[in-house]
């Protein structure tokens, strides 16, 4: 979900994780209505929010074990804490991570109850290049190991490298939905035509001749 | 009887207490402090210091000069009026008795004076009683009479009963929920502030859960702080709890759990960190003074009572009095428990009902 600051996105995947009321239209996520279900969706949905704070003084791997036992699961945080690329991490305290590490936290606390379905809200958001490229393998990863990831952006760049479709949101509308090959087929401007050759200097010397004007 | 999703969030909530060392020593160091307060200020307090002026050469006068001076609750220096008002004021003595030169023994003319400092009036009533028995006393030994009426002081139930007997169930039940409110109150704001709560949210526990959770991992915690006041009460204070233990504590677990739902309810009302703290003070002050924490709901205005009664503290002091000072048993059935039992229902329907997950915006 692309869209500028303010466009809704946040709202609406509010909306799909069961955390606010839809107030218009409706939602299903694997087959189950979001309004009518939404304690169903939650056990099949893992989501990272915008702010990440925990609980304090708990080590992440404390925190994991925790999260596990909300959704009733026994898990192996170390595992989980590798496939994010923090092993090394695992008894630091999340304020104790950079906010590369911070981001990758919270995607293996989305993680512990394996979700179908995995919304991300603006994962990049604030981060250094090469955080960010990392975070976009990850997400990559997971995406090709068979789950489907929700994710809202402002950054063009993402939404193109990482999104089979996107979906374009303005004021609470979505304007555009398609693949990113297909939106840009469809809305990008023809490209400019390509740049004369030569410069202001052959332009001078065009209108005013090559004599030399000893 | 507990999932497993609740128990392990509550022994997160305990050990996360645990690791903050600060904490752990201010809630010992509180009923430390509190059960001393009662210890150091219940025993026996200073003499008053009485000057004596006692310009008569009467036997009469000697003799009540003597009983004046023998007055435990007294500390009497003899001198010369000049001198011992200019003591008085500048606060060396708190009052001054005048014997006049024609104090003599004669029907209704001798008269004392008492020279006070007007801010010193609160102990006025106290050395005017005990001048009155000396000098009733002396009456009497002069007329040669014996006291006609003695009055002794007997409890209808057999047992001693003293002010602090009294006080103390009422403090640990507004200890108690002080205690509470601040443990959920307050930490549901800053959690929710912090969208901690709304972390929480988006996985499948429900309001039910959490509120579970707090409630187990703070019952732990106040149950050792109460341990630790009752434990000194019984030993400096001597206490005795008429009701036994296994009662007491088993209303301590009721009254925890309703003034956790309360404060768990009050901060779901509080939308921020500066909102919680009126609204605590709103819900715990008036109900200091209604509670019947330091006087009897009785003594109270009858116009109030009623109020007073039905309030969530009235009924636990009540329930903890009646364990420590009348030997009543947890699981009696009278006003007191239906009262324990109704405020449990309230409290727990309210705070799951209003549970606030999110920020909300003011």
């Amino acid at each position: 979900m692309l869209g500028p600051n303010g466009a809704g996105k946040t709202s609406t995947l509010e909306m799909l994780e069961g955390m606010n009321d839809i107030d218009g239209g409706s939602a299903t996520i694997n087959g189950l209505n979001v309004s009518q279900n939404s304690y169903e969706v939650k056990k099949i949905i893992g989501v990272q929010l915008q702010a990440n704070e925990y609980f304090d003084r708990l080590n992440l791997i404390e925190l994991l074990i925790l999260f596990g036992k909300l959704y009733s699961q026994e898990i192996d945080p170390i595992t989980l804490l590798e496939g994010v690329n923090l092993a090394e991490k695992a008894n630091a305290k999340p304020e104790e991570l950079s906010g590369g590490q911070k981001q990758r936290f919270s995607i293996a606390c989305a993680l512990v109850n394996n979700p179908k379905v995995l919304f991300l809200d603006e994962p990049t958001t604030g981060l250094d290049p090469q955080a960010k490229r990392n975070l976009w393998q990850l997400i990559r990863d997971l995406n090709s190991d068979g789950m489907t990831i929700v994710l809202t952006t402002h950054n063009m760049e993402e939404a193109e490298y990482l999104c089979d479709r996107i979906a374009i949101m303005d004021q609470g509308k979505i304007v555009a939905e398609d693949t990113p090959q297909n939106l840009i087929l469809k809305y990008a401007p023809e490209p400019p035509q390509a740049a004369l050759h030569g410069n202001i200097e052959d332009v001078f010397l065009a209108l005013t001749g090559h004599e030399l004007r000893d | 009887m507990f999932t497993s999703a609740q128990l392990h969030l509550a022994k997160v909530f305990l050990k996360i207490f645990l690791r903050n060392r600060q904490s752990i020593f201010f809630s010992m160091l509180f009923p430390l402090i509190f059960t001393g307060v009662f210890f150091f200020s219940g025993g026996p307090s200073d003499p008053i210091k009485l000057g004596l002026v006692n310009m008569s050469q009467s036997s009469i006068a000697s003799q009540f000069s003597d009983l004046v001076i023998a007055e435990p609750s007294f500390n009497v220096t003899k001198g010369s009026l000049i001198e011992l008002r200019e003591e008085l004021i500048i606060g060396d003595q708190t009052a001054i008795i005048l014997i006049p030169e024609d104090f003599t023994f004669i029907e209704g003319s001798s008269q004392l004076s008492l020279i006070l400092d007007a801010s010193q009036v609160r102990q006025a009533s106290s050395i005017q009683e005990t001048l009155e028995n000396s000098l009733l006393a002396i009456e009497r030994d002069v007329r040669g009479i014996k006291p006609m009426f003695n009055l002794v002081v007997e409890d209808v139930q057999a047992r001693p009963q003293r002010y602090i007997d009294f006080l103390l169930p009422g403090i640990l039940a507004y200890m108690l929920m002080n205690l509470c409110i601040a443990g959920s109150g307050f930490n549901i704001v800053e959690y929710r502030r912090r969208g901690i709560l709304k972390r929480l949210f988006v996985t499948p526990i429900q309001p039910k859960d959490f509120i579970v959770a707090i409630i187990l991992s703070r019952m732990v915690i106040v149950l050792t702080q109460i341990s630790v006041m009752l434990g000194l009460a019984i030993m400096l204070l001597d206490i005795n709890v008429v009701g036994g233990l296994p009662s007491l504590y088993g209303m301590v677990i009721l009254g925890t759990f309703i003034f956790l739902c309360i404060g768990f309810f009050l901060g779901s009302l509080a939308k921020t960190q500066e909102a919680i703290q009126p609204i605590v003070a709103l819900t715990s002050f008036p109900q200091l003074i209604l509670s019947g924490v330091f006087f009897p709901i009785s003594s109270m205005h009858e116009f109030i009572q009623p109020i007073a009664h039905v309030l969530p503290l009235s009924v636990v002091v009540s329930g903890l009095r009646g364990i420590t000072n009348d030997g009543m048993a947890l699981l009696t059935l009278n006003s007191t428990t239906v009262g324990v039992g109704i405020w449990m229902g309230i409290s727990f329907f309210v705070a799951i009902k209003y549970f606030v997950w999110k920020e909300v915006a003011n």
